[in-house]
């Protein structure tokens, strides 16, 4: 079946690697989370000032998209670990636990390169907004290096989980796509 | 390379990159990442970052985790098992009454939460023992869970339809309400079904009904009203043109987090933990596959490929229906396989100009999509709802509950083909409030 795999997080078996990225990933999904909420709050009171106080708002819906977009990113490395990013294990799920365990390691090896990729233009992207001192073209007008981090910092801790993922499988402490031999 | 074939090229190499297992988003960006590099040189590549993070410089997308976590605090409550009670002692003197409610349950529940899956757990639980106990075949049982369990993508506030509408660009607003009278549809259809089918199996001992006083249907209401009036305010303010969807969202989602903590009791910090940490799984989850799908798009537009496919369509000399049915068969399949959000993403920017060149309303086309999707959830291989039962229901046979849900796929069925005679179902709602849209 696809979807979010059943099985539960991933596993660390006490190696003290796996369990520092573990602990980033939980404390970036802390962040994402709080974001979010903050998120929530600024919207309400963003519609306080407009339709309670008949006042306006000049900065709330800039800040609320670029907190989505930070949620977003910074989450990516903590619903990787919860395994929550869904795809498709159909074939994985035939495969024998050698070729499987062999596959895992395949796409694991291809996650890395490519948001090593999107890591490495993505923090070129940030250094250029903050070289250059970019700032939105609104009335707000935020330095745009502020929002922009999100993106290095995001796929460079999706990065390390991605790489911790693909340890615990070759030390054969975590199972390849999270799916437990049966019997 | 001309760009049909290249479109044939990606699309191959689709199936197979998702297919290995890696995770759907990761999947479009190395597929993207591929075909840029080949046809377009390094350079390219040197842009994904920057359109990966403008996909989701949209306030539309903030939609988005609100209404996950209105979902998310309705379904951490006993909210489900309520709205079945409630049901339960209000219609009690309707024939086949506990089918019948747990049906309605079913769609009530599921336009709260927008979730197949938690939809069927949470009124599953509660739907099914009872259902058996007095007698009703397992197979209506299950069945008729999970196919109710679908709704929540078709009836409003849907995430799906928000997906949808943010692909496409099409407007959230008229899209919830195409969901309302096709939903109503469904339900009547699987309502029909249900009854026939117990009634089929001769056991009319289940007809028969316990009576409930006025005082047990009045106590049960006050605590499952003030999630259906978040609801209706939430819809009222987006239509009463108070609010756009993401900002009603936002209200709604601090007023469920409220009720959750107020009625329920959900006090304790893990339990809130728990509602905030899986609406945040979710949400990235999505707004990932919507970034990624972003790039892909990029990848497909830039390479002609979406282009050349519209174009080749409209010198097709076929009918559009059976265009139409085409496109169809392809989303159900795309549905067996992938959740709903992924096949919506990934698809929308190619088949969104085939449509209107065909002169299919978009607006129409978003109903008839999501109802395919509805199919794959109770579906082999994917069917998430069928394994949610499983999981809830140990004792009935896999291949039971599968026997119950087809009859439900074909309700499904039937109603995408009413649509296609009807297409008013679907559009008269939001011409009829927010204006004709052409």
């Amino acid at each position: 079946m696809a979807g979010q795999s059943s099985a539960a997080v991933a596993r660390t078996g006490g190696n003290p690697f796996l369990k520092a990225v573990a602990a980033l990933s939980t404390l970036a999904g802390w962040l994402s989370a709080s974001m979010i909420v903050i998120a929530v709050g600024l919207t309400c009171q963003m519609i306080f000032i407009r339709f309670v106080l008949n006042g306006s708002t000049v900065w709330q819906t800039e800040a609320v998209i670029y907190l989505v977009v930070a949620a977003t990113l910074i989450g990516l490395p903590y619903v990787q670990r919860l395994r929550g990013h869904v795809n498709v294990d159909l074939i994985p799920l035939m495969m024998g636990p050698r070729l499987r365990r062999n596959m895992a390691i395949f796409t694991l090896s291809m996650s890395i390169l490519i948001i090593g990729i999107m890591l490495f233009y993505g923090f070129e992207y940030w250094h250029f907004a903050w070289d250059r001192g970019w700032r939105s073209d609104t009335v707000w007008g935020p330095k745009l290096w502020i929002p922009y981090l999100a993106i290095p910092l995001g796929f460079g801790l999706l990065m390390l989980q991605l790489i911790a993922d693909l340890v615990a499988v070759i030390m054969r402490i975590d199972a390849p796509f999270g799916l437990e031999e049966k019997g | 390379m001309d760009p049909l074939t290249l479109g044939a090229l990606v699309a191959f190499a689709t199936i197979i990159v998702l297919f290995s297992g890696v995770s759907v988003a990761i999947g479009l960006l190395i597929v993207s990442a591929g075909f840029l590099i080949v046809f377009d040189g390094m350079r390219s590549l040197e842009l994904m970052p920057e359109i990966f993070f403008g996909k989701l410089d949209n306030f539309a997308l903030l939609s988005i985790p609100m209404f996950i976590i209105m979902g998310a605090s309705i379904a951490s409550t006993r909210a489900g098992a309520d709205l079945y009670e409630a049901l339960e002692r209000w219609l009690t003197r309707v024939p086949g009454g506990l089918v019948i409610s747990n049906l309605g349950a079913c769609a009530l529940f599921a336009a709260m939460s927008g979730s197949s899956p938690a939809t069927c757990a949470a009124i599953g639980k509660m739907g099914i023992p009872e259902m058996r106990k007095r007698g009703y075949p397992d197979g209506v049982a299950a069945g008729s869970i999970a196919a109710g369990g679908t709704l929540g993508i078709l009836i409003p506030p849907s995430v799906t339809m928000i997906v949808y509408g943010i692909a496409t660009e099409t407007s959230i607003g008229r899209l919830f309400l195409a969901g309302v009278f096709p939903g109503l549809l469904l339900v009547g259809l699987f309502m029909a079904w249900s009854l026939y089918s117990t009634w089929k199996s001769g056991n009319t001992a289940v007809m028969s009904r316990t009576v409930y006083s006025w005082k047990e249907k009045l106590e049960i209401l006050p605590r499952v009203l003030p999630f259906i009036g978040i609801i209706i305010g939430v819809l009222y303010a987006m239509y009463g043109g108070i609010a756009t969807p993401s900002e009603t969202a936002a209200v709604g989602a601090l007023l469920c987090l409220l009720i959750a903590m107020i009625i329920y009791k959900l006090w304790a910090p893990s339990a809130l933990w728990t509602v905030l940490r899986d609406s945040t799984k979710e949400s990235v989850m999505i707004l990932f596959i919507i970034a990624a799908a972003g790039v892909f798009s990029y990848m497909l537009s830039s390479l002609f490929i979406t282009q050349a496919i519209a174009e080749w369509i409209g010198t097709l000399e076929v009918n559009r229906w059976v265009l139409m049915g085409a496109i169809n068969v392809f989303l159900l399949v795309a549905g067996f396989f992938l959740p709903p959000v992924a096949v919506i993403l990934m698809t929308a920017p190619v088949l969104l100009p085939i449509i209107t060149t065909a002169g299919f309303d978009p607006i129409w086309f978003a109903v008839i999509l999501t109802i395919n999707m509805e199919i794959g959830l109770i579906s082999p291989p994917v069917g998430l709802n069928l394994y949610v039962i499983n999981g809830i229901a140990p004792d009935i046979k896999l291949k039971t509950i599968l026997m119950g849900s087809l009859p439900f796929v074909a309700c499904m069925v039937i109603a995408i083909l009413i649509l296609c005679i009807f297409p008013g179902i679907a559009t008269w709602l939001p011409d009829a409030v927010m204006g004709p849209s052409f």
